[in-house]
């Protein structure tokens, strides 16, 4: 109890040293590669999107910096049966502009994110992101308890509620009445560290310190996201003194800056799985032209993914700010359980072909006159130069297996119209970035549970058993090691090759103290400081 | 001079009216824009429920018809990413920031090739000559993104913060946008200064002026350079005119709010209002330009009428 009490001083003489160190007038400028398009988060929570929006707004489950659920606005969360949730409430929280945060504004959110009783409220529908309605159709009400409790019911366990529901940003009830779902864009109210001061669109946003905020006071008085979206001149601007702090730091220029005196470089693993999805739909699940996909068996997919060399690739292209992930869950989400690492290992590769019926013609494989071909399609200059330069190395990898293939770089849209559409060929497949807005490693494992753009390798009714087994159990412990055993499944079984998993880089200078990364998509800007 | 601006007003009326249809429906070609609004695992019924929520489930002729009834009142819609209305993110873009920038661009471009071609022509084949041939293949080479970081790191960076590396609001912030959208353009209207120079300045009535006793600045000046003019208000014209279309990789090094990167991010994000709103305005752009680059002409060489 003593050390307890000893080393919770020495924690609060550090902090208040911190602070004191600091200058509370700064205005920490950070350098953003682009603009968000939307602050009202119904809209959608992109990586970018997320940075902006949860400086003004808030969740009810906070995250810290090891990806850990922490009290937000709700102090507290837990299931009251096997179908009922409750999330008490943190009191004396106010919006910006002093609207009480309460009960009643939780409701008016589960409203708005069910779509229920908007005509009642008098607000509009948007064109939503997430579509809670759809995705947790299990989902059947909620109610007010009292003044700061809230009871969601669902018509089945659902151990991932307080996720699914405590991560969505919440907006103000009484102001967005007033005001309608469109001011929500323009002049966003929520009960942030950061009150929005001034925005020009596609140029900056200058946010300043909620002097009321009902946690730990930002060390800064202003922040001002600026937008460079051209990576160089970001970095020139930090060397210039011009900004505090960069995003999204090419791994190429980290390695460099780390080096200079007056820069810090910090990294942190991030919830983006890079895969190749392949096509192993049968012919009655897409537009197939009367073929199965040509990726259904599992063999075919597992050769595939041993010819992968995952470990030259984050040396070499990513510097070493990448991870090689064998399970189909991010390193970072609640749930995770590492799984044996896919070798690199060509010769087991060809063996596997074999195995699946495959004949090598000593120009490619071949099994009943059909070719093994992947027609690769991705989005070019989409997800940043390194996710490019992967796709032709595995492309060149995957052809010194002997699978024919043929890069087709396209726009992101034309390949979201393609999977949308089912047009994919049978013979192809499509390089793409997975990402996730939850803290649960149920967002990742329900990709294949449902027919969706990046589902081309559906559940066997055995997985899909496994995976509404864990997505039932409110056992903590016991859904843990459903939840491992299911990873276990998922990895031997294949549904994608796994390429890398984001490792983000950041760069500020050394005057800038106390920033970390999250594991999360927004940065979180509430204990950083600029030495005085 | 009345016939001609109505017949010209009638011209833009159907050249505008064309390029909106034609870019109605090829926008349309192009994709979904419902796709970048929901997330990777939706379902076709999430994604068919946004559709409908924005319109885009109707039949094409209708939309259409709605469009033009709509665009007719300057009405282009609301932005599907950013649910603003289209033609207001346009008009933020161009003014003040494109304007300000492509203006910028043409007075370098213009005001420094006209000394820079007269002194290339008139010192034909000696030093000063070589120098600005040289110069100007130079400027012509260079890709603009090199250029532009090349001075944000000369001038931000090395020379201690002289000029800032990004953003907009003063005088300050446009100098190196500016040069460096103007060094491909200076370079080309140097070049064709010179040629245009180079020709006129044997032509009999330079000849003439001079045995008259005009002094040779008079001569170079007031009687060749008014001749050769022509070509170079020509390709300035044209120049302005992408300029203020979207100097994209410009805005982009320097972070610079204009057009360019607005309708680049609205193709690919298939947001079809910003879109249609954009080529609006840069249809009502060209036309504007081609026509103040006839009534130049007019200025320029007298002999010139407009009809």
């Amino acid at each position: 109890m003593r050390t307890l009490a000893v080393s919770l001083v020495v924690l609060a003489l550090a902090s208040l040293a911190h602070a004191q160190a600091t200058d509370p007038e700064a205005e920490l400028v950070v350098a953003m590669p682009d603009d968000t398009t939307n602050m009202d988060p119904r809209i959608g929570m992109g990586s970018i999107r997320s940075t902006y929006i949860r400086q003004v707004f808030e969740s009810l489950v906070d995250v810290d910096p090891q990806g850990k659920p922490v009290p937000g606005l709700a102090l507290a969360w837990k299931p009251v049966s096997d179908t009922a949730w409750e999330f008490m409430l943190r009191k004396g929280v106010k919006f910006h502009d002093g609207e009480p945060f309460n009960a009643d504004t939780v409701l008016f959110n589960l409203d708005r994110m069910f779509r229920r009783n908007l005509d009642k409220h008098g607000i509009k529908d948007v064109a939503a992101g997430t579509q809670f309605d759809k995705t947790l159709p299990y989902v059947s009400r909620w109610e007010k308890v009292d003044d700061f409790t809230v009871r969601v019911h669902t018509s089945e366990p659902a151990p991932t509620l307080w996720d699914a529901l405590g991560r969505e940003p919440l907006v103000p009830r009484a102001w967005t009445i007033k005001h309608g779902v469109d001011a929500l864009n323009e002049r966003p109210v929520g009960t942030g560290p950061w009150k929005l001061v001034e925005w020009k669109r596609k140029t900056s946003m200058l946010l300043e310190r909620n002097e009321t905020y009902w946690g730990t006071r930002t060390l800064a008085r202003r922040l001002r996201l600026q937008v460079i979206p051209e990576a160089s001149a970001r970095l020139a601007a930090l060397r210039a003194g011009q900004v505090s702090l960069v995003d999204a730091v090419p791994p190429l220029d980290a390695t460099v800056l780390a080096r200079e005196p007056a820069i810090t470089v910090v990294s942190g693993p991030q919830k983006l799985n890079c895969r190749l999805y392949l096509n192993g739909r049968l012919r009655t699940q897409y537009d197939s032209g009367g073929k199965d996909g040509l990726y259904g068996d599992t063999k075919t997919r597992l050769a595939l993914t041993l010819g992968v060399n995952r470990e030259a690739i984050i040396k070499k292209i990513f510097q070493g700010y990448a991870l090689a992930n064998a399970s189909p869950v991010a390193t970072v989400s609640y749930g995770y359980a590492a799984q044996e690492p896919y070798p690199y290992d060509p010769k087991r590769a060809r063996t596997l072909l074999a195995e699946a019926g495959w004949k090598d013609t000593g120009k490619g494989w071949e099994k009943n006159g059909e070719p093994l071909v992947l027609n690769l399609h991705y989005a070019a200059k989409h997800y940043g130069q390194a996710f490019d330069e992967t796709t032709a190395a595995v492309a060149e990898m995957l052809k010194d297996l002997g699978v024919q293939v043929t890069l087709k770089p396209l726009d992101f849209g034309t390949i979201l119209q393609i999977t949308q559409k089912g047009t994919l060929p049978y013979n192809g497949g499509f390089a793409a970035c997975r990402t996730s807005n939850n803290l649960d490693a149920d967002d990742f494992l329900r990709d294949w549970t449902a027919f969706t753009l990046i589902n081309w390798t559906p559940f066997p009714p055995e997985l899909l058993a496994a995976y509404a087994a864990q997505r039932r159990e409110l056992d903590a412990g016991k859904r843990l090691r459903l939840l491992a055993d299911l990873q276990r499944q998922v990895r031997d079984w294949a549904p994608v090759v796994p390429l890398y998993q984001e490792v983000k880089v950041y760069a500020h200078a050394a005057r800038v103290t106390g920033f970390a990364p999250l594991t999360e998509l927004h940065m979180d800007f509430r204990g950083v400081g600029v030495r005085k | 001079m009345r016939a001609f601006l109505l017949r010209r007003l009638l011209h833009t009326v159907f050249v505008v009216w064309a390029v909106v249809t034609v870019v109605f429906f090829l926008v349309r070609l192009t994709g979904d824009p419902v796709l970048f609004l929901v997330d990777q695992s939706a379902t076709q019924e999430e994604i068919a429920h946004t559709r409908a929520l924005l319109g885009l489930d109707r039949p094409l002729a209708a939309q259409y018809v709605d469009f033009l009834a709509a665009a007719a009142r300057g009405d282009f819609g609301v932005s599907i990413r950013e649910k603003r209305p289209a033609m207001r993110m346009v008009l933020e873009h161009l003014w003040p920031a494109t304007v300000e920038l492509a203006a910028a661009a043409l007075v370098l471009s213009t005001i420094l090739a006209v000394p820079l071609g007269v002194i290339s022509a008139t010192h034909r084949g000696r030093a000063a000559d070589h120098a600005s041939r040289l110069a100007s293949l130079f400027l012509q080479s260079m890709p603009s993104f090199w250029l532009g970081i090349m001075l944000i790191l000369l001038f931000a960076v090395h020379l201690g913060g002289l000029l800032p590396a990004y953003g907009t609001g003063t005088w300050r912030h446009l100098v190196l946008p500016a040069l460096a959208l103007a060094a491909a353009p200076l370079a080309q209207n140097v070049r064709l200064v010179r040629a245009g120079m180079l020709e006129v300045l044997d032509q009999d009535y330079v000849r003439t002026a001079r045995a008259k006793g005009v002094a040779e600045p008079g001569v170079v000046y007031r009687h060749a350079l008014r001749n050769a003019a022509l070509p170079v208000i020509t390709v300035s014209g044209l120049s302005l005119g992408f300029m203020l279309s979207g100097a994209l990789v410009i805005e982009t090094v320097f972070a610079w709010p204009g057009m360019g990167r607005l309708i680049v991010q609205a193709v690919p994000g298939r947001d079809f209002p910003v879109i249609q709103a954009g080529v609006f305005v840069f249809a009502l752009v060209f036309v504007a330009i081609n026509l103040v680059v006839d009534v130049l002409y007019t200025v320029a060489d007298p002999r010139v009428r407009l009809q």
